[in-house]
Formats: structure tokens, C-alpha cells, sequence
């Protein structure tokens, strides 16, 4: 498929019915799950059978069986550490209708937050999925002067679309470059379903 | 981070020897273990009880402080379980290493106030931020207690994280039975290796354990040497006496002979024996000083394992002085080497019945 302009996914028209559209890496950035250290990504009040890594690894997140799934109560904060310097394009989040994430308030650079000083700092940015983000593979844009420098991202999932107890994520993925390198000719575009 | 209780619930003495002390013993034990298991791991010590919740201890890696802190620690007032958690939690959160896990281990001794539905409340907060929790519940017990402490603990639980350890008043010190219990054994170290801890630890009291493992081990050295010293020595004179036609009781004929066929590897074994029984002097030195120091401290268990370690400590330093003695002599008078020989077989065999014996 020929690499279509950001952001927007193409509707699925020529597709038999409802079949999700494969999201569409956004010309110039690339998928960061490479670049994510794993032995820092935490999360807070994730359900142990149910972990962020689900959401976030590649294969895992790929698999519509497994997701991230909230504990105690709705709220998530999902701490992960990149390996470089990054700068943050957009980012896609997908769960189901009812307990995917609704308001998402993301920190950048802010070391081991706890649910207590969420409210502490003003977010980088601030997100409002809608059930068609979740769904539908919709790329959000991200407000791309407050992410040029992230060491680490915190993804704080404040509540969901239902409003249920539980919140389940079934796949971050978060589109930027590399502050180093943005070698044009090493984008690697990904085709998922 | 280890929540005490102080409170005036504790002079009760249905734990021998009270129960206050019963659970400084028990706090000794967990911080042993917990310090042992991994170097990176650090103890924090809070009292429950008094005028206020408060923290005796920021979490570190140093024991005898905690110790120390235990020891001046006074009982009064009434506990005060919810807010010592709270404060146990806002401590853990502001660590020095935030790669840490975070856990709390509560001694919960007095009765419980709170209500089922606030200690659940808590739980879930401590689940919420990664926090496990071990409550050893113990001292009074009135019917909703255990119930209570149960909802708490089951709160938190999130993947058998946290635990909890009832123990009724007996005979059994407070300490004995948490070593077997998962609060001290915890999810990977097997109870053999926090046994073996705690046994060193009790071994040598206030000294590094790898000291006394290093000890132990020289001393031990120090032995198997001399146990090879001696064995040479009855080769010699077995040699002895095939070489001479005459019998084992005519000591003196063979010594003699022995003396003059094998002169120099004699002298050479006298040396390294004195060597030896220096450096075997000094290791027991060593260890009697720091018998001398654990001596002192509590527990009659180690009281009475260092009595033992001195009474045979005593017996050898007789021998050693006597061993000593000889070979002083021998190096003054020279002619008399075979007297000196002789002597120096009853030493080897006095050595050889010391340690049959121990």
C-alpha cells in the first residue's frame, strides 16, 4: 500500500465489511517499541495476569487475547523508559468499546509518578479517545513541541469509556523518531491488523 | 519497612519472655534475613504506638541501627494501625532506590480498632501502588482480629505478594515460628538458606557473618593441619619401631633410634608444628575475644554455644601452652631430643583425645 498522509486511516471501502484497516505508520517517524528499555516499564495497578507487556511487546499486543487490564480500580499509570532520546509524533491506543481508555493524560520525562502526584503537574499533553480511536486503529496526534526530548513517557489512563471497574488496553504504540538518528532510509513500515 | 508495635498491649508476658521482647527478637530475625538475602535491600523500623506514628528508622542497609533503636524503644500508648500504614507507605515512597519493591511488615500485638471495610480500603491502596504487606498477627486476640487482618492482607494481595502469620501464645518464641512461615522465607530464598542466616547470625552475634564463616574455616585449617602434623609424627614413630626389633613398650631404645636415623625431618615437623600451633593460637584468640563480646548480648541460646566454644577453647589453649612450652624446650636443649620426642607424642595424643572429644 502506497504510504498515505498521517494521521487518518482510510475508511475500510474496499474491504469485505467491517475488517479494521491496518494503521498506517506516519510518513517520517518510526515504531518506538525498539527503542522502549524493558527493564524499567512499570505499571501501577495492573492486574498481574493481565500486565502492561501485553500492550506494549511486540507479538503481545498484536494478540486480540491478550491486554492490559486494571486492578483495584479504572485508573492505570504506565511508566516506560525509552533507551534514547526520542521525539513523540503520535500514538495509537486499542481496546474494547466499553473498557478501553477514555481520558489519557501523558508526562513526559517525569521519573517513577505515583497516583497521588498525578495531579501535581500539568500533563504534556492530554488525550480524549473516543470508542472510533480504540477501534478503528485512529492515529492520535500528539502535541509534537511538548515531546522532542523524552527520555520516559507516563501514560495515565484516567478513567474508561464505560466507566466501568476495570480498564483493559489491548495496544500502545507510539510513532516518533529517534533524536540521533533519523536516517530516512531505515523507516520501517509496519503492517498490522 | 517493619511496623512495631510499642503499645502498652506489649508487657503482657503470655510470650516468653514478654511479648515486647518476643517481637524485638522477631524484628532482629527479619531485618538478619532481609539484609542477607540481597545487599541492595534496606529496612526501615517505625513505632505504631506512643504519642504519635512515627519513623525510628529510614530505610537502610545497616542493621545494628535498627538494632539499636529497638533496644531504647519504650511501650505506651495504644497502636494506631491505619495511620502506621500510611506513614509506613509514604516512607517506601520516598526511598532512596526507587527500583526497590516496596513491603511492609506489620506486628500487630493490640487489639484492632479499625473497622473491616478502612482496613480494606488501605489494602487497596497499597495494592494500587505496588505495595506488599505481611502482618504477623500475634498477642491479643479478640474474635474479629484475625478475620480482619485477613481482609487487610487479602486486599493487598495481588499474586501472593503479601501474607499473613498468626501465632498463639506458648512456649515457642515468636522468632522460631516465623522462620518457617513465607514472611521470612518469602518467594524464592528456600528456608534452608534463611535458617543457615539466622544460625550465623546467632553463631557470632554483633560480628559479620563472613568473619566468622572466615574463622571458622581457618580454624578448621588450622586443625586438619596439625590433625596431618600429627598423623606424620605417629608414622615416624610406627617407623620407628619396625626399624628397631624391640617392641612398642620400649619407648625409650626407639625413640632413640628414630632420633638418630631421622633427625633433620623431625626438627623440620618440630617447626612447622610450633608454626602451626601459633597460628592456631592466635585463630582461637580471635575467637575467644569475640565469644567475650557475643557473650554479653541476648538470647541464652547464644550464651550457651559460646560457653561450650570457650570450654573447649580452654582446653586446647592448656594444650598449646603445654605444646609451646616443649618446644621451647627442645630448642634450648638439644641433646635432650628424644626426651623431648617422647614428650611431644603425649602432646600429639592429648591433641588427638581433644579432639575426639569436640
Amino acid at each position: 500500500m502506497a504510504a498515505a498522509a498521517p494521521a487518518a486511516a482510510p475508511a475500510a471501502a474496499a474491504a469485505p465489511a467491517p475488517t479494521v484497516p491496518a494503521p498506517q505508520v506516519p510518513r517520517g517517524q518510526v515504531d518506538l517499541v525498539d527503542f522502549v528499555d524493558w527493564s524499567g516499564v512499570e505499571c501501577l495497578n495492573q492486574d498481574s495476569s493481565h500486565t502492561v507487556v501485553n500492550a506494549l511487546k511486540q507479538g503481545y499486543r498484536d494478540d486480540e487475547g491478550l491486554y492490559l487490564a486494571s486492578d483495584s480500580d479504572e485508573q492505570l499509570l504506565i511508566y516506560i523508559p525509552f533507551m534514547q532520546v526520542v521525539k513523540l509524533h503520535s500514538a495509537l491506543f486499542k481496546g474494547p468499546e466499553e473498557e478501553g481508555p477514555k481520558t489519557i493524560k501523558l508526562f513526559s520525562n517525569k521519573e517513577h509518578m505515583g497516583f497521588s502526584n498525578v495531579s501535581d503537574y500539568p500533563p504534556s499533553d492530554s488525550l480524549n479517545l473516543s470508542s472510533n480511536h480504540l477501534v478503528e486503529n485512529k492515529l492520535v496526534q500528539l502535541k509534537y513541541v511538548k515531546f522532542q526530548n523524552v527520555r520516559s513517557l507516563t501514560i495515565f489512563v484516567d478513567n474508561n469509556q464505560s466507566g466501568s471497574d476495570v480498564s483493559k488496553i489491548q495496544k500502545i504504540a507510539l510513532y516518533g523518531t529517534t533524536v540521533d538518528t533519523t536516517n530516512m532510509k531505515d523507516l520501517k513500515k509496519i503492517e498490522e491488523h | 519497612m517493619i511496623c512495631v508495635d510499642n503499645s502498652e498491649w506489649m508487657r503482657n508476658c503470655d510470650y516468653p519472655p514478654s511479648r515486647f521482647l518476643a517481637q524485638a527478637d522477631a524484628v532482629n530475625l527479619v531485618c538478619g534475613v532481609k539484609t542477607e538475602s540481597n545487599p541492595e535491600n534496606t529496612v526501615g523500623l517505625m513505632a505504631m504506638a506512643g504519642k504519635d506514628v512515627r519513623v525510628l528508622v529510614a530505610p537502610t542497609s545497616d542493621v545494628v541501627k535498627i538494632l539499636f533503636c529497638m533496644h531504647g524503644l519504650e511501650v505506651e500508648g495504644e497502636a494506631n494501625l491505619t495511620a502506621a500504614i500510611q506513614v509506613a507507605q509514604l516512607a517506601l515512597k520516598h526511598r532512596q532506590n526507587k527500583n526497590q519493591h516496596q513491603r511492609i511488615v506489620v506486628f500487630v500485638g493490640s487489639p484492632v480498632r479499625d473497622e473491616k471495610n478502612v482496613l480494606e480500603e488501605i489494602g487497596k491502596k497499597l495494592k494500587r501502588n505496588n505495595v506488599s504487606l505481611d502482618v504477623v498477627d500475634f498477642g491479643e486476640s479478640d474474635d474479629r482480629k484475625p478475620e480482619k487482618l485477613e481482609a487487610l492482607v487479602a486486599a493487598v494481595n495481588s499474586g501472593g505478594n503479601s501474607h499473613i502469620i498468626h501465632v498463639p501464645p506458648g512456649k515457642t518464641a515468636l522468632s522460631d515460628v516465623l522462620i518457617s512461615s513465607p514472611i521470612i522465607t518469602g518467594e524464592d530464598e528456600g528456608s534452608a538458606s534463611a535458617a543457615a542466616a539466622s544460625g550465623a547470625s546467632r553463631f557470632e552475634f554483633g560480628v559479620d557473618p563472613e568473619l566468622a564463616l572466615v574463622l571458622r574455616l581457618s580454624v578448621e585449617d588450622e586443625r586438619a593441619r596439625q590433625e596431618a602434623a600429627a598423623k606424620k609424627d605417629a608414622e615416624e614413630s610406627s617407623k620407628a619401631e619396625t626399624k628397631g626389633e624391640s617392641s612398642t613398650s620400649d619407648t625409650g631404645t626407639v625413640m632413640a633410634e628414630a632420633e638418630i636415623a631421622s633427625n633433620t625431618s623431625l626438627e623440620d615437623m618440630k617447626c612447622k608444628l610450633k608454626d602451626e600451633i601459633d597460628l592456631l593460637r592466635k585463630a582461637q584468640e580471635m575467637l575467644l575475644e569475640v565469644e567475650e563480646n557475643s557473650g554479653k548480648d541476648t538470647g541464652s541460646e547464644t550464651a550457651n554455644a559460646a560457653d561450650c566454644e570457650m570450654s573447649d577453647g580452654a582446653s586446647d589453649d592448656m594444650d598449646l601452652t603445654l605444646a609451646l612450652q616443649l618446644s621451647i624446650q627442645k630448642g634450648k636443649t638439644g641433646a635432650q631430643s628424644s626426651k623431648v620426642f617422647e614428650d611431644q607424642s603425649s602432646v600429639t595424643s592429648i591433641i588427638d583425645s581433644v579432639r575426639s572429644e569436640a
